[in-house]
C-alpha cells in the first residue's frame, strides 16, 4: 500500500516536473536553443514570489502568481529581445547554448548576493499539509491541484499552438524562419513572444516547486537538469511526452528516496541515464 | 623559419622563468602562480574539445574529480609519495571518458553538453554515498607526511609550468598535424569531412579522452597542493564554468586564447576581490558579463579579435585555404589551383 502511495505521489510530483519541463521544451522547439538560464529564470520567480508574499502577507503566495506570470513574460520578452535574438541566427549551435549558460551564471550569483545563500520556500499555509484520504491512500490537494493545473496548462497550450493564429504564426516561423518573413512575419518578433511564454510557464512550475521544497539561489542547476531530462525523456517537442517523461522522472525520484532517505535527484538522472543508453529517442517519438 | 627560431626562443625563455620563479616569488605568488598555470592546461583542455573537437562539455569537473580521487587513493594504498603515482590521474579519467563516450556521442550539441552534466551529477552523488572515499565530508590526503614541505610549493609549481608547456607544445604540434586538421574539419563541417574521408567519431573520441585526461592530471595536482579532497569541491560545476569563461573570453579554437583569458580571468579577480574589496559572488557576476558581453560583440572572443587587427601570429595553427580561381590570381597560376 505505501508503494501504491508512493508511484501516485510521484506521477503527481511528475505533473510538476512536467511544468518545469515545458518552457524549455516550447523554447528549443520553435528556435533550437536550450536556454541554460531556465532553471536561473525559475529560481528568480520563486524569490519574486517570496518577496511579494512578505510584502502583502494578507494576500495568499498563490495569488502572487498572478504578477510573478506577468513580470516573468516581461523578463522572457526582453531575455529574448536584448541578449538571446543576438545569437539565435549564428551558424554555429553552440553559440546560444554558451551565451544561455553564461547568464545563467551571472543570475545565480546576482541571486546569492542579493538574497543571500539561505533556504528558503513559499508558504502556503494550510494548503501545504491538506490531503484526501480515497481509498485508504493519503493523496495532498496541492500536489493533486499541481498535476490538474499542469494538464490545464498543456491542453491550453496545444489549443494555442494549433487552434489561433498566434500558435499557425509560430509554427510556421518553427519550421522556416526565412519563409515566414515573405509573410510579414518577424521572426525575432515570435521568437520575443515565445521566451516570454517560457518563462511565464517557467515561473508557474519555479514557484510550484518552491510551495512543495524549499530552494536556494544554486537550485537553479537541478531545475534546469530536471527539465532537460523531462524534455529528453518526452521525445524532443512532445507536449504529453513531458507529461509521461515528468512522471517517469517524479516515480523515480520518490521511489528512490523510500529506498535511501538522502539520495536527492540521484535516481531521477539515473533513470535518464539508462533511458539515454536504451532508447535515445525518448518516450514517445513525435513532433509538435 | 623564423616563427620556428621564436618558438624555440620563448620556449628557452619559458623554461628558464618558471625554473627561477621559486627562488624569486614569495609563497603566496607562487601558488597564485600555480593556480593559474592549472586553470590554463584545465582550460586548454576544455577548448581542445570545444574549440577543435566542437563539444561543449558542462561536466568536465567529473574528470578533475576523477583525477584527484585517483591520486588520493592510490597514493594511499601505495603509500608512495603523491607525486609518484601522478600518471595514474590522467590514466584513470582517460579511461572513464573512453567508457562514457559510447551513450554520450549519441547525442549532439547541446544534448551532449548536458548530459555530460547529469553523469557528473550522478558521480558526484555516488561519491558523497561511499564512505570508502570519505563521503559528503572529504579525506585528507593520507601520505601528506611524505611530502617534503620545504620544497613543496616550488615542486608544485613545476610541475604545473611543466604540465603547462608540455600542454601547449603538444596541442601545436597535434593542431598542425593531419590529426589536428581533420579534428577541425570535422568541426567546421562534419558533412565536408566525412565525404573526404575523416573518421569523425574517431577524431572526436581522441580528442575527448585527451581532454579529459588532462584535466585529470590538472585536477590530481591542484587537489594535491590543498593536501585535501572533498566531493563539493571536486565536484563543482564551477570548474566548467572558469574553463568555458577562459576560454571564451580569449578566444574559442586557439591556442592563444585561453593564454589571455586565464590573464583577464585572475587580473579581474585580484582586482575584484582585494581592492574593490568585492565578494566572490560579484566577481563571478563580472566575469559572467564579460563573457557575454565578448560572445554577443566578438563571438569568436578577445584574441582572434586582436590578432586581425593586430596582424600577429604566436601560436597560429591556422591554414590558408587555397584561393580560388579569380582574377586576383595571374592566367596559367589557375590551372595549378583547379587541377
Amino acid at each position: 500500500m505505501i508503494w501504491v502511495e508512493t508511484l501516485i505521489n510521484g506521477a503527481l510530483l511528475g505533473g510538476l516536473y512536467a511544468l518545469l519541463g515545458i518552457g524549455l521544451a516550447l523554447v528549443f522547439g520553435v528556435m533550437r536553443v536550450v536556454n541554460i538560464a531556465h532553471g536561473e529564470f525559475m529560481v528568480l520567480s520563486a524569490f519574486c514570489a517570496v518577496l511579494l508574499s512578505n510584502l502583502f502577507p494578507q494576500v495568499s503566495p498563490l495569488l502572487m502568481l498572478i504578477p510573478v506570470i506577468a513580470l516573468s513574460f516581461a523578463v522572457g520578452w526582453l531575455y529574448q529581445a536584448v541578449i538571446v535574438n543576438r545569437v539565435v541566427t549564428s551558424p554555429d549551435p553552440l553559440s546560444p547554448l554558451l551565451l544561455t549558460f553564461g547568464v545563467s551564471v551571472i543570475l545565480r550569483n546576482v541571486m546569492v548576493e542579493m538574497f543571500g545563500a539561505d533556504v528558503r520556500s513559499v508558504q502556503v499555509g494550510e494548503l501545504s499539509r491538506a490531503s484526501l484520504e480515497i481509498a485508504g491512500l493519503n493523496i495532498g490537494i496541492m500536489p493533486l491541484l499541481t498535476l490538474v493545473l499542469a494538464a490545464l496548462l498543456f491542453m491550453a497550450l496545444q489549443l494555442v499552438l494549433r487552434r489561433t493564429e498566434f500558435g499557425r504564426i509560430v509554427r510556421a516561423t518553427a519550421d522556416r524562419r526565412d519563409i515566414v518573413r515573405l509573410s510579414g512575419v518577424k521572426p525575432d518578433r515570435v521568437y520575443n513572444y515565445v521566451m516570454g511564454l517560457s518563462l511565464a510557464l517557467g515561473a508557474i512550475g519555479g514557484v510550484l516547486l518552491a510551495v512543495r521544497s524549499s530552494f536556494t539561489p544554486f537550485s537553479g542547476a537541478e531545475r534546469l537538469l530536471i527539465a532537460f531530462e523531462v524534455v529528453v525523456l518526452g521525445g524532443l517537442g512532445s507536449f504529453w511526452g513531458a507529461l509521461l517523461g515528468g512522471i517517469a522522472l517524479g516515480m523515480a525520484q520518490l521511489i528512490g528516496l523510500k529506498i535511501d532517505p538522502n539520495a536527492g535527484l540521484l535516481y531521477a538522472h539515473l533513470l535518464f541515464f539508462i533511458m539515454l543508453l536504451i532508447r535515445p529517442s525518448g518516450l514517445v517519438s513525435s513532433r509538435v | 623559419m623564423p616563427t620556428r627560431t621564436f618558438l624555440l626562443a620563448s620556449t628557452i625563455v619559458l623554461v628558464a622563468v618558471i625554473a627561477g620563479a621559486p627562488f624569486v616569488l614569495n609563497e603566496g605568488f607562487l601558488r597564485l602562480a600555480t593556480e593559474c598555470l592549472l586553470l590554463l592546461t584545465m582550460a586548454q583542455m576544455w577548448n581542445l574539445l570545444a574549440g577543435y573537437a566542437g563539444l561543449v562539455s558542462l561536466g568536465h569537473q567529473v574528470f578533475i574529480a576523477f583525477g584527484a580521487y585517483a591520486l588520493f587513493l592510490t597514493s594511499g594504498w601505495l603509500e608512495v609519495t603523491p607525486i609518484w603515482v601522478l600518471p595514474v590521474a590522467p590514466l584513470v579519467a582517460g579511461a572513464v571518458a573512453a567508457i562514457i563516450a559510447f551513450p554520450l556521442f549519441r547525442l549532439r550539441d547541446a544534448y551532449f553538453s548536458i548530459a555530460m552534466w547529469v553523469f557528473a551529477e550522478i558521480i558526484g552523488a555516488f561519491t558523497m554515498k561511499s564512505q570508502e572515499v570519505g563521503g559528503t565530508s572529504g579525506m585528507p590526503l593520507a601520505t601528506s607526511k611524505l611530502i617534503d614541505f620545504d620544497w613543496f610549493e616550488p615542486t608544485m609549481f613545476w610541475l604545473a609550468g611543466g604540465l603547462t608547456l608540455v600542454t601547449i607544445a603538444a596541442l601545436y604540434k597535434m593542431m598542425t598535424s593531419s590529426f589536428g586538421l581533420g579534428l577541425m574539419s570535422v568541426r567546421d563541417n562534419d558533412l565536408a569531412a566525412m565525404s573526404v574521408g575523416v573518421d569523425v567519431r574517431h577524431n572526436r573520441f581522441i580528442a575527448f579522452v585527451l581532454s579529459a585526461a588532462g584535466c585529470g592530471l590538472a585536477g590530481a595536482l591542484s587537489f594535491m597542493g590543498n593536501l585535501f579532497i572533498a566531493p563539493l569541491a571536486a565536484f563543482d560545476v564551477n570548474w566548467s564554468v572558469y574553463m568555458m569563461f577562459i576560454v571564451i573570453i580569449g578566444g574559442i579554437g586557439t591556442l592563444e586564447g585561453p593564454i589571455l583569458g586565464v590573464i583577464i580571468f585572475f587580473g579581474l579577480r585580484e582586482l575584484m576581490t582585494g581592492p574593490l574589496g568585492l565578494s566572490g559572488g560579484w566577481y563571478l557576476v563580472g566575469l559572467g558579463i564579460i563573457a557575454v558581453v565578448v560572445m554577443i560583440v566578438a563571438p569568436r572572443g578577445i584574441w582572434p579579435a586582436l590578432r586581425d587587427r593586430l596582424g600577429v601570429r604566436l601560436l597560429d595553427v591556422h591554414r590558408a585555404a587555397p584561393r580560388p580561381a579569380t582574377a586576383a590570381i595571374p592566367p596559367g597560376a589557375s590551372e595549378r589551383v583547379t587541377g
